[in-house]
């Protein structure tokens, strides 16, 4: 049987704040004024099998959770 | 030739590690919009004089985004840097002077970090339209995209989703050279060129799939 692996879920600075996006969405599902915030936010996706990527202001990457995989 | 002429985009910006936040969003932003990326780090060759290659860069491209914001020194004892004014300055004599009429048509964006700083030290310039970035990579690319809008390109992404885009092409590569042994080192210190081959790569594949 195929497993097929959940979208991933971003967090990305936004000049509002940071964005929780989940990839191919048009928008952001949430919009925090801190980062912490969008990180707690995100665990719920972690724990639905999302693999969660944490992004530098810059875009480049500050840590890759991967998801639980008995999640998936 | 003349093709590439109208499509080419010389970028003349700081080149320091600081920069490079900026620098690679803004490369993204370009070839996002259909444009092609000329800067001196496209290639390296030691014995080629730089002042020769920016003025082939600057004769061979339509448009120019010139980023002024190191006119100013951030520390004690850091000289300012006049390389960006002075390539801006040959990039506008070459649309003033130069007598081949292609390069009237030539467009110019001028953008900073902080609003109306250049005009302390290149007051010359301060009538023109100047853009601010405030030093963040999603204000730059969206000043960026709205300049090509401005100039009269239809069709373009909203600024906010070629940032989110980026930060999306940025994962795939990631992920990419990880599996390929890269460190963080090797994946921060990538030479441009191949650093633009796979924001090229990336795209292509993207809109191949949004043609699906």
């Amino acid at each position: 049987m195929m497993i097929m692996e959940k979208t991933r879920v971003h967090i990305i600075k936004r000049e509002s704040g940071w964005a929780v996006k989940k990839e191919g969405n048009l928008k952001a599902s949430k919009i925090f004024d801190n980062k912490e915030d969008a990180k707690q936010h995100s665990q719920v996706y972690k724990l639905k099998g999302h693999d969660i990527i944490i992004h530098k202001k810059d875009g480049s990457i500050e840590r890759w959770e991967r998801a639980d995989k008995k999640a998936i | 030739m003349e093709d590439q002429f109208s499509h080419n985009v010389f970028i003349n910006c700081p080149f320091d590690d600081e920069y490079r936040e900026l620098l690679c969003p803004l490369l993204f932003t370009v070839l996002y919009c259909g444009f092609t990326p000329r800067i001196a780090l496209e290639r390296f060759d030691s014995a080629e004089v730089r002042i020769e290659k920016i003025r082939q860069l600057i004769e061979e491209s339509v448009f120019s985004i010139h980023d002024l914001s190191k006119v100013k020194s951030s520390k004690k004892n850091e000289y300012y840097r006049l390389n960006m004014p002075f390539e801006f300055g040959l990039d506008l004599g070459c649309k003033l002077y130069n007598p081949d009429k292609k390069y009237k048509n030539k467009k110019s964006l001028i953008i900073e970090k902080e609003r109306y700083a250049y005009q302390k030290a290149l007051s010359d310039i301060s009538n023109s339209d100047v853009k601010c970035h405030k030093g963040e990579p999603e204000d730059l690319i969206i000043e960026v995209r709205n300049w090509f809008s401005e100039l009269g390109f239809k069709n373009l992404d909203s600024g906010s989703s070629i940032w989110d885009d980026y930060n999306f092409f940025y994962t795939d590569f990631y992920d990419e050279m990880v599996k390929k042994g890269f460190k963080d080192k090797d994946i921060q210190k990538m030479p441009i060129p191949e650093f633009l081959d796979h924001i090229e790569l990336w795209l292509s594949k993207k809109k191949k799939s949004s043609k699906k």
